[in-house]
């Protein structure tokens, strides 16, 4: 693989894939591409933020007010965990409970607790408990960016 | 394995629906027939109940399966009272027929839960690594 950068003044960021026949891979690295450029406004103290989606942590629902956190802020988000749900979609941030969003890239581990709850430890070491049914959805996302 | 494990069974399941379909022709509705439409009755009300509770609960894998365990075996009996499977001198057999199952999938989920948090960790590691 080529990589290729040049200046170009007064133009948005265009990123240009070539590639001799479409497959898989080339197929994810364009959704990776596509997927970088997915942002979210956070709230706090009445200051709007944009966040990009590789800063996020996870998404939490607590009292039906959506929020989002960082590696060390909590931002309040406008919209319910429905929107987030499409927002998503083939992203590496997936449901991991009713109330929970969380972004795999910043998952160290899953641990199993006493053959009953699953915890997920991030890379900040936070924990997060993570719903058994969404034990497949997690690993899709892993199988997919293996593919 | 696990996908021709599966295809077996859903085969298996239509040829026997489509064998007794077609001996019910032959032979009538035999109470052997009758038993095996009863049976994929009561398997495709589990599988409903099953289903929504795993829709709108988040348990524990005890927990589920203890509450999972209940609801099923009430079902069994209920299902078997209005069947004429059971009665009233008999209906605790529902019990062990539960029992057997439940023990047996709840091992076989352990084992695969267990499995694919194998399959994220390795994952993990591996993306660590690069």
């Amino acid at each position: 693989m080529k990589i290729i950068t040049r200046k170009v003044d007064n133009q948005p960021l265009t990123i240009i894939v070539e590639y001799p026949k479409m497959d898989k891979e080339y197929e994810r690295i364009i959704e990776k591409i596509k997927h970088m450029d997915v942002h979210f406004i956070g709230k706090m103290e009445d200051k709007s933020t944009r966040i990009d989606i590789s800063d996020v942590y996870y998404f939490e629902t607590v009292e039906r007010k959506v929020f989002l956190y960082t590696r060390k802020d909590v931002f309040r988000f406008d919209g319910n965990m429905a929107d987030l749900d499409e927002m998503t979609i083939n992203t590496e941030l997936v449901r991991v409970s009713r109330t929970c969003i969380m972004n795999t890239e910043h998952l160290k581990e899953i641990r199993q607790i006493k053959s009953s709850h699953l915890e997920a430890i991030m890379d900040n070491d936070e924990i997060i408990i993570v719903s058994r049914k969404y034990l497949k959805d997690i690993k899709n996302v892993f199988r997919r960016s293996s593919v | 394995m696990k996908k021709i494990f599966r295809d077996t069974c859903i085969l298996a399941s239509l040829m026997i629906l489509i064998v007794f379909a077609f001996s019910i022709i032959w032979a009538g509705i035999t109470q052997e027939i009758m038993l095996v439409f009863q049976l994929f009755g009561l398997a495709f009300m589990i599988s409903i109940v099953n289903n929504i509770f795993d829709q709108i609960t988040s348990l524990s894998i005890i927990y589920s399966y203890l509450v999972k365990y209940i609801l099923v075996t009430s079902l069994v009996i209920m299902y078997g009272f209005i069947v004429g499977w059971f009665y009233r001198t008999n209906f605790w057999m529902a019990f062990i027929y539960v029992t057997i199952v439940f023990v047996l999938a709840y091992f076989l989920e352990l084992s695969v839960t267990k499995k694919d948090i194998d399959y994220i960790n390795e994952k993990i590691k591996k993306r660590r690594m690069q």
